[in-house]
């Protein structure tokens, strides 16, 4: 099998996919009509789609680490992310219950689900078995809305100042770096899983190895270094963009006068 | 303002009537934050002049192939002691002395917030520089460059003392970097004038703000790497010998992870410069300053994340060299960004070239080319073609001397006239500016194109190539002008002292606010400031009827002032994270696989359980004791006191009856892997316990010899905050260490 051969056959039909992301659009437009923010929902369905659908699954059931890591960073920081900023500015979600507005809970949420779904029977077993691998996703996409609630809430009031978001950004990317650089370098296998594919079922861990040069040692660093340096530049953007809010708007003051402090 | 012109009325500025009378301990008893800062650039000044005789030394070495000028050992002592003591005690001292100075005026603050570990930081430089330069006295000094690469830098390959003073000199100093970080952090925190929120911040001070947060995560890195290495040179461990089981490679990268960083620590205070000197003497405001302040931000993260471009000679593998090619070459973005601002700013401004805006205007091509050729690096093949060529040496000396020690001398220049009430002379300063440049141009722009021919750094001698020989006698003579430039530049420091022309108030007519009092200034540095508005206060009050656009005031956060010692623990445990997260990840890479041998299976866990169970109730304990403080209850206080430090007595009873008992079979340090991170981790922590037990006992000691009748005691809550951390690295440690091999 050939590399085109191969991202044009690998795609999965996934109904249970298609309805959620056909439900999202739906009760969007129900709720709040055509809008220009509309625009970041559909990107939103359409990484959620793509990543479930795609060659990129194919790989990550089973073959590849890494190609589970991309599907794991997208559904837990690009999915959610993209759904917050699609959200009308006025919507106020969750505000009064004191967990979900708590920023260590959000934290704990964002960091928690890169740390518990990569201990070793969890990563397996997110592969071997359909049900945990449904639970995976559903938690990724779950513990990805209660992390950005902090950063990206429709309503200023309901973010953290910026300040603040740039240290609960910066000490997620260290957490994360953290994991990262554990995968990249560990002697043994995180995921072993993936180290004996159980069975070829679609013909192409002869593309994967020999053709792509992918092999399972190397296939775990590229993993860990996903999460180690494009996952903290996700969080690079989101410190950047916290920035142009700290330095451009007077955060929610009254009018400014020049009458001293 | 002092018009007299006579030495006895510079001594009076040194010296108060007073204070001459114990003039000795004026100046080493002080707590003032100006003392404190002119202490550490003067201590800077004379280790400078120490490496740089290093450096002539080397230079005259290989001024002629075939040289026998130094013996290949002496060459390697000059080398790596120049470049240790160039980074740790001239760069980083000069550059803690500017801010030390200039950040509490600049903030409208009388003092740093915590005036005696600012002493004692300063303090610490002298006696790790001593303790380095003592290896000269005890068999020679380390010869295994400024990084100590492993297993050079180990027992059996370097067996004088000169790398265990090195190390220790080293973790000396560290720890004086960190208590410096932690001041700056809280210092701009809670000392900050009225009005002076912290989007107010000058970008001298906003950057030297970020810069503390760096110092504070990166150097307890090196710190655990330093310890690493001494357990292995002086307990026989095992974490960098290959023939143990250790790994050499895990040097490296601790190293860079700090090593890195480092770079910015000295590069951010020369951009920090550099954004105060150049608008003035372009007489307008920077251009840009949110992407400046916001550049600053994003170097400090990226900075943490590229070390592995340190290593693309080491064989990583290519997925690993491809990432961080990628990541690396980021950094050229938020620094091209400063680089933008900085000439935009000089567009269309009313340029003055005094001496301290030569020296930065200089500094800022300098720093183009440094880092441009720095872009270079971070492609790795062109990087496995140059490393370790003087390709590499010309790279980072015009980011040290280029940028850095321009900067500084620009620096020095700009407010030398603030700390002195006198001017530095102009006539010497464009001298000393055209020996330093013309001379660092000399000796290492064509130490490029001698990289690029292959001339290996770190060599002692090489044969007489076709150009090699007239391009190094270039560089050599070159370095003498830099030479002749630094004595004049010392003569010019020495006479302006004591005849400069009066400065005045000032003399650049320059907007921040340490331009606001006099020259120098008082001990309390202010007796009155003008509003703030704005980041150029003096601006404003000199142009009431054209003000800059006022700062707006947002928020809590813009004038956010945590409680002074609360901060300062929080920001000292900061550090201290990191530096048990490198020991707990050590822990973790060196224990992946299972040991053979003796290893986590021997370990009693029952009996650590009962011993931990009484550390972690004794984080429940001191709880009781802030809620009695708080409740006016000071018995309660008291009581629940003495039980947390009786738990935590038993937990250290506990570990000391644990090593025993492994000691007896035969268990020690040097037996295996598993032995040295156990003992290292553990014995970190249980000394950590050990410190927090003291505390407790003073903070008892204190509690039982006073009253506090209004229920304030915040020393309680400190000791409180540190020992909550304590018990979470126990968590980590005790999960890791010995429940872990239970489950896996």
């Amino acid at each position: 099998m050939t590399t085109q051969q191969f991202l044009i056959s690998a795609w999965t039909w996934n109904a249970t996919v298609l309805i959620a992301a056909a439900a999202a659009l739906i009760a969007y437009l129900w709720a709040f009509g055509v809008n220009r923010r509309i625009l970041y929902l559909l990107g939103g369905v359409g990484v959620f789609v793509l990543s479930l659908m795609s060659p990129l699954n194919a790989l990550a059931a089973g073959y590849l680490f890494s190609a589970h890591m991309l599907q794991h960073i997208l559904l837990l920081l690009i999915v959610p992310a993209l759904v917050w900023m699609s959200l009308p500015r006025w919507i106020s979600l969750g505000s009064r219950s004191w967990l979900i507005a708590n920023p260590f809970v959000g934290w704990i949420s964002g960091v928690g689900a890169m740390w518990l779904w990569h201990a070793r029977p969890l990563c397996n077993a997110a592969v071997s078995s359909q049900l945990v691998n449904a639970l995976q996703i559903s938690s990724l996409l779950l513990l990805g809305t209660i992390f950005w609630r902090q950063i990206l809430a429709p309503r200023e009031q309901e973010r953290m100042s910026p300040p603040g978001a740039v240290l609960y950004l910066f000490s997620a990317c260290v957490a994360c770096s953290i994991l990262g650089i554990l995968i990249t370098f560990s002697p043994v296998s995180v995921c072993p899983i993936y180290a004996q594919p159980p069975a070829d079922r679609l013909g192409v861990l002869n593309l994967v190895q020999s053709h792509w040069g992918i092999t399972p040692d190397k296939d775990q660093q590229i993993g860990g270094l996903l999460m180690w340096v494009p996952m903290c530049l996700v969080y690079l953007s989101a410190i950047v963009a916290q920035l142009a809010r700290w330095f451009a708007h007077p955060v929610a003051s009254p009018p400014v006068t020049g009458k001293p402090l | 303002m002092n018009g007299n012109t006579t030495i006895s009325g510079t001594v009076a500025h040194l010296l108060t009537p007073a204070e001459r009378q114990h003039w000795k301990l004026a100046w080493l008893s002080t707590v003032d934050h100006k003392r404190i800062g002119i202490l550490y650039m003067v201590t800077g000044l004379v280790f400078f002049v120490i490496a740089g005789i290093e450096a002539l030394l080397i230079r005259l070495q290989l001024m002629v192939p075939n040289n026998t000028l130094l013996a290949p050992d002496t060459y390697n002592w000059m080398f790596t002691m120049h470049g240790t003591t160039m980074i740790f005690l001239v760069a980083m001292p000069v550059l803690f002395g500017i801010m030390n100075y200039i950040l509490p005026l600049q903030i409208g603050a009388r003092d740093m917030a915590f005036p005696r570990l600012n002493a004692l930081g300063v303090w610490l430089v002298p006696f790790g520089g001593i303790l380095l330069h003592f290896s000269f006295l005890a068999g020679g000094p380390p010869a295994v460059g400024w990084f100590a690469y492993t297993p050079l830098s180990e027992a059996p390959y370097s067996s004088q003392l000169g790398v265990d003073y090195w190390a220790i000199s080293l973790l000396v100093l560290g720890i004086g970097s960190v208590s410096a970080g932690i001041n700056f952090i809280v210092t701009v925190l809670t000392q900050r004038a009225p009005g002076m929120t912290l989007r107010r911040l000058p970008l001298f001070s906003w950057m030297t703000f970020m810069n503390a947060f760096l110092i504070i995560l990166v150097l307890p890195i090196l710190n655990a790497a330093l310890v690493m290495l001494l357990i292995d040179r002086l307990l026989d461990g095992r974490f960098f010998l290959p023939f143990g089981g250790g790994s050499a490679i895990m040097w490296q990268h601790i190293f860079w992870a700090f090593g890195h960083p480092e770079v910015y620590i000295v590069a951010i205070p020369a951009f920090a410069i550099l954004s105060e000197v150049i608008p003035v003497f372009s007489r307008k405001a920077i251009f840009g300053h949110e992407f400046v302040a916001a550049s600053t931000v994003i170097i400090v993260f990226l900075s943490l994340l590229v070390w592995a471009h340190h290593m693309f000679t080491v064989g990583l593998g290519r997925a690993v060299d491809l990432f961080f090619v990628a990541a690396s070459v980021l950094i050229a973005v938020p620094t091209g960004v400063k680089l933008f601002n900085w000439s935009a700013t000089m567009v269309g401004g009313r340029v003055r070239f005094t001496t301290p805006m030569l020296f930065c205007v200089a500094a800022l091509l300098q720093f183009l080319i440094g880092g441009l050729t720095g872009v270079s690096h971070a492609v790795a093949p062109l990087d496995w073609q140059t490393k370790n060529s003087y390709y590499l040496v010309a790279h980072f000396h015009n980011i040290f001397v280029g940028l850095i020690v321009f900067a500084i001398l620009g620096g020095i220049y700009y407010w030398f006239p603030k700390m002195s009430g006198r001017m530095m002379s102009e006539r010497i300063g464009k001298w000393v500016f055209w020996l330093m440049t013309i001379g660092f141009n000399l000796t290492f722009m064509i130490q490029h194109v001698l990289g690029l021919a292959g001339m290996p750094r770190r060599t002692f001698t090489y044969p007489d190539l076709p150009g090699w020989t007239w391009m190094n006698m270039v560089s050599t003579i070159g370095a003498f002008f830099m030479a002749a430039g630094s004595i004049l530049f010392v003569w010019d420091l020495v006479i302006s002292l004591f005849r400069g022309k009066p400065a005045g108030d000032n003399p650049w007519n320059a907007w921040t606010l340490e331009w606001a009092t006099t020259s120098p200034p008082p001990h309390e540095n202010f007796n009155a400031l003008p509003p703030i508005h704005s980041r150029r206060p003096l601006w404003d009050y000199a142009n009431p009827d054209r003000p800059d656009p006022v700062v707006p005031v947002g928020g809590a956060i813009d004038t956010f002032r945590p409680d002074k010692i609360k901060a300062g623990v929080i920001t000292f445990i900061i550090s201290e994270a990191g530096f048990f997260g490198v020991l707990i990840l050590a822990y973790l890479f060196y224990n992946a696989t299972s040991q053979s041998g003796p290893g986590a299976q021997q370990l009693d866990v029952l009996k650590t359980t009962i011993f931990s169970i009484c550390l972690f109730a004794s984080s429940f304990t001191i709880w009781r004791s802030e809620v009695g403080l708080h409740a006016n209850n000071l018995g309660k206080m008291k009581a629940w006191l003495i039980a947390t430090i009786v738990l935590g007595g038993i937990f250290i009873v506990g570990q000391g009856l644990e090593y025993w008992s492994l000691f007896q079979s035969g268990v020690t340090v040097g037996l295996d892997l598993f032995a040295t991170t156990f003992f290292t981790l553990t014995g970190f922590h249980g000394l950590h316990v050990s410190f927090g037990l003291l505390a407790l006992l003073v903070v008892l000691g204190v509690a039982l010899v006073s009253n506090f009748k209004n229920g304030r005691f915040p020393a309680l809550g400190a000791v409180g905050y540190y020992w909550h951390f304590v018990d979470v690295v126990w968590v980590l440690v005790f999960s890791i260490v010995y429940l872990w091999p239970l489950i896996r």
